[in-house]
């Protein structure tokens, strides 16, 4: 443990790891928080309460069952596949899902469910990226773990904003993701006799797997450009001396104007 | 005279609130006062997949109606007349849009609104407001 400390290239694994958490934390925290608010008040804290802890165990199981799944042949090859596929989603400007009747829950049991699956879908591309990088290292698996856990609980909205403020993140991000599937091709036993005598495929296969990611996410992003438009939500006017009951019905608001 | 006041529920937005309603006399006619409150889009791909969008409105809405609160029931216990506006998006472009969309006046601003990490790290809305406004900005220390 002490010697694994020292060396660079753990550290470099360790913020790799930091990296992809942030990236890829996605919103539980915002869904915990909005499908808990149609619950009666004093249930609220206990959706939020189950909701958190269920997506923590959710996150440590799945996390463990990926690293396990990933020890079989092939599917090195597949999960670095998909994670120069999430890279790439990550450049992508956000497409507007066309929400279906997507039901306000106002019971616990269904807060929680909408919780659970919404986590479910939200961590495949963490688990998957942290899986990666940890390269099989336990202790990289549970640090992974440990620095998701603060942000399925209070996912600040810093990291969007930031991105929304540096565009270049999100292709820093998708290189990253790229790089880390490449060292998971390297690792795939189906392809040990290449690597084998060809050792410079050790460090080519990362960089190229990267740019391989940057050029497509590039592409594919230059065809669809979206400026996020601001909404107009509340829009209310309170004459002098009129009481708040009668504006009340005055009340003008605007929604779902797009 | 229209003034608009964003207020984000920060401590210096209502300083810079204070200002207006306090100093609300050196102006000839009584102005007309806009606050405004902007929600930062919180409904990415992911958010909007399993939460309706009512749901997200009501909550930018309750989120906002509480920045905007006290600010409110001073006016209204001063028996002045005002409007007030919840918009989503960025900050600083919400505040320059509402502004050009009412024909504003003047632009009444706390110094600084966020918190100094915030703005460290994504630059200052009043700058943002400053270099982006087509009418005068006010800022309040």
């Amino acid at each position: 443990m002490l010697e694994m400390l020292s060396g660079a290239q753990f550290w470099a694994d360790v913020i790799k790891i930091i990296m992809i958490d942030l990236l890829l934390s996605g919103d539980n925290a915002v869904v915990i928080a909005l499908a808990c608010r149609n619950l009666p008040h004093e249930q609220r804290k206990k959706g939020i309460l189950f909701g958190v802890g269920g997506a923590i165990g959710l996150r440590i199981v799945l996390t463990f069952f990926a690293v396990s799944l990933l020890a079989f042949p092939y599917l090195k090859l597949i999960g670095a596949l998909l994670l120069m596929w999430i890279g790439v989603k990550l450049i992508l400007p956000e497409v507007e899902h066309i929400a279906g009747n997507i039901q306000a829950n106002n019971r616990l049991l269904g807060a929680i469910k909408t919780i659970i699956i919404a986590d479910f879908v939200m961590s495949l591309d963490n688990v998957l990226g942290v899986a990666a990088a940890a390269k099989g290292n336990v202790w990289l698996l549970v640090f992974g773990l440990l620095i998701s856990i603060p942000m399925i609980a209070w996912s600040s909205q810093l990291v969007l904003k930031l991105i929304d403020r540096f565009p270049f993140i999100v292709y820093a991000g998708g290189a990253l993701l790229g790089y880390v599937a490449g060292e998971m091709l390297v690792g795939e036993a189906l392809l040990k006799p290449l690597v084998e005598v060809r050792h410079y495929l050790h460090w080519l296969t990362p960089l190229f797997c990267a740019l391989l990611v940057l050029v497509i996410g590039k592409l594919l992003a230059m065809r669809k450009i979206v400026e996020p438009e601001v909404i107009d939500l509340v829009d209310e006017s309170v004459f002098a001396g009129a009481d708040k009951s009668s504006t009340k019905q005055r009340v003008s608001t605007i929604q779902g104007k797009d | 005279m229209k003034i608009l006041i964003p207020l984000d529920g920060s401590a210096n937005a209502q300083r810079a609130f204070d200002y207006v309603v306090n100093n609300i006399a050196i102006w000839k006619d009584a102005p007309k006062l806009l606050l405004l409150n902007v929600q930062a889009n919180l409904a990415s791909g992911n958010v909007k997949l399993f939460i309706n969008q009512e749901t997200i409105n009501d909550h930018y809405r309750e989120q906002g109606e509480a920045a905007l609160e006290s600010a409110c029931a001073l006016l209204d216990s001063n028996g002045l007349s005002y409007q007030y506006h919840i918009s989503v998006g960025a900050s600083a472009v919400a505040i320059v849009q509402y502004a050009h969309e009412q024909c504003v006046d003047l632009i009444v601003m706390g110094r600084q609104g966020q918190s100094g990490l915030q703005t460290r790290l994504l630059g200052s809305v009043v700058n943002k407001v400053l270099h982006l406004a087509e009418c005068p900005v006010m800022l309040v220390k």
